[in-house]
């Protein structure tokens, strides 16, 4: 019992099973310890009310933040990181301050218009920051950029 | 060690970015840290750790702005700061209350680097005389400490450990030259695992933009009490800290010991050192109406723990908390290993250390404690303009960890989405990272000994620093028992 076979044959796999029990009973004890709370409480083990996210969770800035995730990577290899980074860090800026803001742009005031603004604002930072961090990272830095 | 001007430039920038980072609810020194690490790449390892160790004291210290102001805690360890100093702010002594939590906090920092400087070095000798045995059974110890510590999810903080230390094992054998625990298909990328920098802007940076996103990214519309008083009386002077020098040093020393403990946040060092502070405090039934005191103790621990997690790290190769778990990203970045043979064999690293940790707390002091007014404008920077240009940081950084792979940006947006699961079941991402960055080694010493000892495991509870480590082992889960029953109680 106090003995592993050990041969260099199998050497990669003397750890991981031993992880993955130790794993399992640590699973099985977080559930002992949630039926015995829940019988003493007397509350269901599986809580039907459980919500995952938040209450009112910003359903369209969490999807829309990871799509835009996703896209990101596979944009830069498309047509590199300058052109994606502008695009992507700008959609990023859109998104994250509220794209109600974007419909606010159709009733007009040039400049004065908070719509309008946020949406220069948020490119001329998609500009900036992707240029600056394309120069520092990658030009002085030397840092590979996609 | 040749001393640059570099090295002071780099210093104060991360002094400055870590104040800012430090400063905006949601954003900590490890994110700043963990999004500044690629910019190393370009440099040797003493000017890197200038600016990390620069970005760990500000992001640490710049907490303390918005729980005085706003009464919302900038880092987890500035979570007391508020209970005295957020009422002085609204007696119209903010400027007084910040200055003071500023003083405190470079006297913790200042405290935690002597405890650094005098304690690493015997450590480390002690554990130079350490077998695989013995390395083996430290880090066993690490993981159960993150347990001891996980108040009221002991459980749940072992699982999210040894599940760290499953992932990092996911990888080629290199051995015999098998892969485990790897599909297929991501053979060709996994044959050294999963990178630690990717994991770890994911865990950190990412993690805390789907939180924000999901909460709809809400802006800090924060209306900070006015700090500026002309009141003769309400202004800061240092003989406002007459009286609390006891005080301060106990709780820069408990900060410490808090930091030396793996895997317990800086949250744990000032509620620790808060609640010895009304024990010994002469009016404790002031504390948390605006005394002095209480801010004191809460800023002095919280400073305390940037040396102390550096013990650990430095002497066993353990890290301390988050935040020195990002560092070691940057020793590994360089090629090299922390642990016991670390000073010896870096006895330049080990002073630039000391010496950029000594710099960091005196451009942390004046950065903040001069222009304090303006500095506390930063609180309402908007988040949703700063989170597009952290992802692009993180996406750049992630992919130049091994000179330009994209697997490792996919790597970095699975362990973000990662550690937001984690957050929705309770299972803590600095446990996580912490078995992630000492699984291989645990496999690597286990692997060892039972080499040494033909597959006996009897190995194990043959050596007398072995049987002591065990001894603390059991100690350690049997605290964590007793902690979690008596936390119970309480809570009845």
């Amino acid at each position: 019992m106090f003995k592993i076979n050990y041969s260099w044959g199998n050497a990669h796999w003397i750890v991981p099973p031993i992880i993955i029990g130790v794993l399992c009973v640590l699973f099985v004890l977080i559930l002992i310890r949630r039926a015995l709370k829940c019988a003493k409480d007397h509350t269901p083990f599986i809580n039907l009310n459980y919500h995952f996210f938040v209450e009112n969770w910003d359903k369209l800035k969490l999807i829309g933040c990871l799509v835009l995730l996703l896209l990101y990577p596979i944009a830069m290899k498309a047509i590199h990181f300058l052109p994606a980074s502008i695009i992507f860090i700008f959609l990023f800026n859109v998104l994250f301050c509220g794209v109600d803001k974007l419909a606010m742009i159709k009733q007009g005031g040039g400049l004065k218009n908070e719509g309008l603004k946020s949406v220069l604002v948020s490119l001329l930072i998609s500009v900036i920051a992707s240029v600056l961090i394309w120069f520092i990272f990658g030009t002085i830095f030397r840092v590979t950029l996609p | 060690m040749v001393f640059s001007f570099t090295y002071l430039i780099m210093c104060f920038i991360g002094v400055a970015v870590g104040i800012i980072f430090g400063a905006l609810p949601g954003m900590t020194a490890t994110m700043a840290i963990a999004i500044f690490l690629p910019l190393t790449y370009a440099y040797d390892l003493h000017t890197s750790l200038f600016l990390l160790l620069g970005l760990y004291v500000g992001g640490i210290s710049g907490g303390l702005v918005p729980a005085i102001l706003v009464n919302i805690p900038g880092t987890p360890s500035s979570i007391t700061t508020g209970f005295d100093g957020h009422p002085m702010a609204q007696r119209g002594e903010g400027e007084k209350a910040l200055k003071i939590g500023i003083t405190a906090s470079f006297v913790g920092g200042i405290v935690s680097l002597l405890c650094l400087w005098f304690l690493t070095p015997p450590l480390a000798k002690l554990a130079i005389n350490f077998g695989a045995v013995e390395k083996f059974l430290v880090i066993l110890f690490a993981l159960t400490i993150i347990a001891a510590l996980s108040k009221g999810d002991m459980l749940k903080g072992i699982f999210a450990g040894f599940l760290g230390v499953l992932v990092s094992l996911a990888k080629n054998y290199t051995l015999n030259n098998k892969f485990r625990l790897v599909p297929e298909f991501m053979e060709p990328n996994m044959y050294s695992g999963f990178t630690l920098l990717p994991v770890l802007i994911g865990l950190f940076a990412l993690t805390q933009i789907f939180q924000e996103a999901e909460k709809g990214m809400k802006e800090n519309d924060f209306k900070p009490t006015d700090i500026s008083n002309n009141d003769e009386s309400k202004k800061f002077h240092f003989s406002c800290m007459k009286g609390n020098g006891i005080n301060l040093i106990r709780s820069a020393l408990i900060g410490t010991f808090v930091g030396v403990l793996p895997g317990v946040g800086g949250s744990a060092a000032s509620l620790l050192s808060y609640s010895q502070c009304k024990n010994f405090s002469k009016h404790p039934e002031k504390l948390g109406t605006g005394a002095v005191e209480g801010l004191i103790a809460s800023e002095a621990a919280n400073n305390g723990l940037t040396g102390g997690a550096l013990i650990p790290l430095l002497s066993l190769g353990i890290p301390g908390d988050s935040t020195t778990a990002v560092l070691v990203g940057a020793f590994m970045l360089q090629g090299i290993s922390v642990g016991p043979l670390f000073i010896t064999q870096n006895p330049d690293l080990w002073r630039t250390i000391l010496m950029a940790l000594a710099i960091s707390n005196i451009f942390m002091f004046i950065v903040m404690f001069y222009p304090i007014k303006y500095i506390a404008k930063i609180i309402n920077l908007p988040k949703a303009r700063l989170y597009p240009v952290i992802i692009l940081m993180c996406i750049v950084g992630s992919y130049a960890a091994n000179n330009g792979n994209m697997f490792d940006v996919w790597t970095m947006i699975g362990f973000g989405l990662l550690g937001y699961f984690f957050s929705k079941f309770g299972l803590s991402s600095p446990s996580f990272l912490i078995g992630f960055i000492l699984g291989r080694d645990l496999e690597t010493y286990f692997i060892d000994a039972i080499q040494g000892s033909q597959g006996s495991l009897v190995c194990f509870f043959q050596r007398p620093i072995g049987n002591v480590v065990w001894v603390l082992i059991v100690a350690s889960i049997a605290f964590a028992i007793w902690d979690a029953r008596r936390s119970a109680k309480i809570e009845k």
